[in-house]
């Protein structure tokens, strides 16, 4: 059937974009990227070998990398101001945390990454008190 | 500062379109909201006004997209950290649905200059000037929110 309706619509789409977050958080993922790290000046601290040496610190600055993305989703998408009622130094938990993240790419010190996963742990802290762990993520199948 | 004069052949590009767009996603509400119909004018060859909404391609992704015009060639734009001053050719656009509006409906952040910073002049497509559908929001496009 013939409409006009067909011949008026445009053929160009333009978007307006925004993005589309899959509303999936927790601060778990932070926890194991930062554990490597952990694991990894450990390690370092058992071997002196140069190549070893060198391989180890290229995946700790990578795994730290990945450790502060983490931290940078959770504190600018899952975090909303409301959320500070609950927990007041959200900002200067995640400022330290996220400094503590850049101290650990450059140290070989297993205090910093010591410190950095205390630091994890009070955002988890801070996200189960705001409910996080209700809300976002999926529940698993129970036996 | 000039702004440098668009080649010659850019114009007879342009005037092929496209002359109507359909809008998707929610970043231009109120003015603008996803599923309306749109008069655009391909022609134009310099950033408009301030507050025009336009079409262009994003720097990064080359999507096309629509965002309103925030600030022009050699405007200073202030950011959390400092201000940039934009080039002979820049512009700076910005969505105009606010942050909170946009998570009450479950999105995320708009995605414009913000995110991929200043767009040149050959990434502008048209400028959007006439909503042309759904027919109860028929009307001219101001340079508002």
């Amino acid at each position: 059937m013939f409409r006009f309706s067909d011949i008026l619509a445009p053929k160009t789409t333009v978007h307006a974009h925004c993005d589309l977050p899959c509303g999936i958080y927790d601060p778990e993922q932070a926890r194991i990227e930062a554990e490597s790290c952990y694991k990894i000046i450990e390690k370092m601290g058992q071997n002196s070998d140069a190549t070893f040496t060198a391989r180890a610190i290229g995946i700790k600055e990578e795994r730290a990398e990945l450790v502060k993305h983490h931290l940078d989703v959770l504190w600018h998408d899952y975090f909303k101001p409301e959320h500070l009622d609950k927990v007041p130094n959200l900002h200067e938990l995640f400022w330290n945390a996220t400094k503590q993240v850049s101290k650990v790419k450059a140290s070989t010190d297993i205090a910093d990454a010591k410190k950095l996963l205390d630091l994890i742990d009070e955002v988890d802290a801070a996200w189960k008190a705001t409910g996080g762990d209700a809300k976002t993520r999926v529940a698993k199948q129970t036996a | 500062m000039t702004e440098p004069k668009p080649r010659p052949a850019a114009g007879l590009r342009r005037a092929r379109g496209p002359w109507r767009v359909a809008v998707s996603e929610a970043s231009m509400r109120p003015a603008i909201e996803p599923g309306d119909w749109l008069l655009v004018d391909p022609t134009v060859r310099r950033w408009p006004r301030r507050g025009s909404v336009v079409v262009f391609r994003e720097p990064d992704s080359g999507t096309l997209a629509i965002k309103r015009v925030a600030a022009r060639p050699a405007d200073r734009v202030d950011l959390d950290e400092g201000h940039l001053v934009l080039g002979a050719d820049e512009a700076w656009l910005l969505s105009d649905a606010r942050d909170a509006e946009l998570l009450e409906a479950g999105l995320g952040r708009p995605i414009d200059s913000r995110r991929y910073g200043p767009v040149p002049l050959e990434c502008l497509v048209g400028r959007a000037w006439f909503r042309y559908g759904p027919l109860r929001r028929i009307g001219r496009i101001g340079r508002g929110r």
